[in-house]
């Protein structure tokens, strides 16, 4: 009976005190967890970037750039890199004009066909790598023209790699024309502005952190791919990671590790661009 | 006299046209460079892949022209396909479920944090989407096999003796493709937390619910849907993820993916390789038919 009423006059926050310090402590082990599964590729592999051993093993008795040195002295390696910057500069530039154009149409105009054209351009997107680099292959496999080998080139891997890079563009900017300033259009339009002239003079400007982004996007989707890029380069075209996909099947080295860090220098060179363009119109805006 | 405004008329009538045939023609002058992305590198490829599915590859040659259904029929019969079908699907189907319990957690914390800690866990969402698939896959290489960095950990802290390997195991191959297809179910699940007020939890707390409860009764019908698309979504991309599994995992570890590869690079067999591609290209599309219909009966239910 004591018992009793003494429970019922436990506020009610009170009794639930233990509950709730274990469910804190669920959810701190959870965020430890859960950093550590995202951070150990990343950080194990910067680690092993600057061993001095010819080995990949444990503890890493000495340091240095050995391994960097040697990536940039090898020129298969520094090939391979140029082919990937290349191919991705190639991708940026061809998904970022088409998506955006597309983008536009459909958040302008009205026309036959709207939805099931959308689940065209979106498609690919959600294709497995493998899936649209044999489809590629096998269509453009030894194509010729006029002398050209179209098969191999680095252009056709790049319109592979627009494959998943353009719809990613598309989708990017179709949420961003959706809140632009309508008003501004209308009113370009209503001074005589074609709609062409209205697209480059007035719509570009007012979401270039939206163009500026999804080309990025883009660049970074062609730089990482590597499955499509395998069935469509041959020796003298294939990017780096092809090339680090072949020699970790002979045999890892820290010079894979060198090559990991480099590419990802390069999507992070790209992430500070957005950041740097993103403030820049921050501060024009209040300005 | 009279003809005159006719004439005007006539000529304004048919500059009127212009304008609005080339109004017209205007938004597919605009599609036409991802048009013709989509029809010749992705649409005229899938009709050739249909089609070359059904030649016959009796040689060495790459496919001679023909109508057989004996790559598809392989799939079912040949226990080396089978077993492939098998393993991808089983694959993509046990990773997936762990990707969405992880990924909701991950969510729900990230949801329920303070906003300092919100930009700094997206990052770390990022990381993962970011970096290459092959570097994802040379990072855990370094971490599982014996001389890796697990192995040291493990036998510097005393927690074992000898060293061990975890390299070219199953638990490997998840872990490797889970990491792949965690990020699109986080984003997936954190955009649908964003989306329900927070104050329904406090509701629930006030009425006396215990965290668990308020968890299963609350949260869990909110976000229904969103496990569904977020789980969907992460099949079709460890179904396509062949690279991750066939490096870390066991030599038995083969998918489709991995066949498709072998089939086309190894063996030359172009209509096998089609075939199999075919077969994953239509899983594929059924499974974003389905995360399709699940979208629209939530906007529909939403209007």
């Amino acid at each position: 009976m004591l018992e009793d009423a003494q429970r019922e006059t436990i506020p009610p926050v009170a009794r639930r005190r233990p509950d709730a310090l274990l469910l804190r402590a669920l959810a701190l082990a959870f965020m430890v967890f859960i950093v550590l599964y995202i951070a150990i590729p990343i950080m194990i592999t910067l680690t092993m970037s600057f061993n001095d051993a010819s080995m990949i093993r444990f503890p890493i008795l000495h340091w240095s750039l050995k391994w960097y040195r040697d990536f940039l002295g090898s020129p298969q390696w520094v090939d391979a890199l140029g082919n990937s910057l290349i191919i991705a500069i190639g991708t940026m530039t061809i998904s970022t004009v088409a998506g955006v154009l597309a983008a536009w149409v459909f958040e302008r105009y009205k026309f036959p066909g709207r939805s099931a054209l959308y689940l065209a351009i979106m498609m690919p997107l959600f294709m497995p790598g493998v899936v649209l680099g044999l489809g590629v292959a096998i269509a453009f496999g030894g194509l010729n023209i006029g002398g050209f080998a179209v098969y191999g080139s680095r252009g056709l891997v790049m319109l592979a790699h627009s494959l998943w890079a353009m719809p990613l563009v598309f989708m990017l900017m179709e949420a961003t024309f959706r809140i632009i300033d309508h008003r501004i259009v209308e009113a370009s339009y209503d001074l005589g502005g074609r709609p062409l002239r209205t697209f480059f003079e007035i719509v570009l400007p007012s979401v270039s952190t939206g163009i500026i982004s999804s080309a990025l996007f883009a660049f970074v989707i062609s730089l990482n791919e590597f499955v499509m890029a395998l069935f469509l380069t041959d020796r003298d075209t294939q990017t780096l990671p092809v090339l680090m996909w072949l020699s970790l099947r002979s045999a890892g080295t820290p010079r894979l590790a060198v090559a990991a860090v480099i590419l990802a220098s390069a999507v992070f060179a790209s992430l500070v661009l957005i950041l740097l363009w993103y403030i820049r119109q921050l501060r024009k805006t209040s300005r | 006299m009279m003809q005159q405004p006719a004439e005007a008329d006539a000529l304004f009538d048919a500059a009127r046209r212009r304008v609005k045939r080339r109004e017209r023609l205007t938004p597919w002058l605009m599609m036409a460079p991802a048009l013709a992305i989509i029809i010749v590198f992705f649409g005229l490829p899938t009709l050739y892949m249909a089609r070359m599915s059904f030649n016959l590859h009796p040689d060495q040659r790459l496919y001679v022209p023909g109508f057989t259904l004996e790559h598809y029929l392989s799939l079912l019969t040949d226990p080396l396909f089978t077993g492939a079908l098998w393993t991808t699907i089983k694959l993509a189907f046990v990773s997936s479920i762990f990707t969405v319990l992880i990924g909701y957690a991950f969510a729900l914390l990230v949801w329920l944090q303070p906003a300092k800690w919100r930009f700094a866990f997206i990052a770390l969402a990022l990381c993962p989407l970011l970096i290459s698939e092959i570097s994802i896959i040379f990072g855990w290489w370094m971490f599982f096999p014996k001389n890796g960095l697990l192995s040291y950990a493990l036998l510097s802290t005393g927690v074992i003796e000898d060293k061990i390997s975890l390299m070219y195991t199953e638990f490997a191959a998840f872990v490797g493709l889970i990491y792949v297809t965690l990020p699109f179910c986080f984003f997936i699940l954190l955009s649908i937390f964003d989306g329900i007020d927070k104050r329904m939890l406090e509701a629930s707390a006030d009425l006396g619910a215990a965290p668990f409860r308020t968890a299963w009764e609350v949260l869990l019908p909110l976000t229904r849907t969103g496990i569904l698309v977020a789980f969907a979504q992460s099949f079709i991309w460890s179904m396509g993820t062949y690279a991750t599994p066939s490096a870390l995992g066991p030599d038995t570890l083969w998918t489709v993916g991995y066949m498709i590869q072998e089939q086309m690079l190894g063996k030359h067999n172009w209509p096998k390789a089609a075939a199999f591609s075919m077969v994953l290209a239509v899983g594929v599309a059924i499974v974003m038919m389905f995360i399709r219909s699940l979208m629209w009966k939530r906007t529909s239910f939403h209007a």
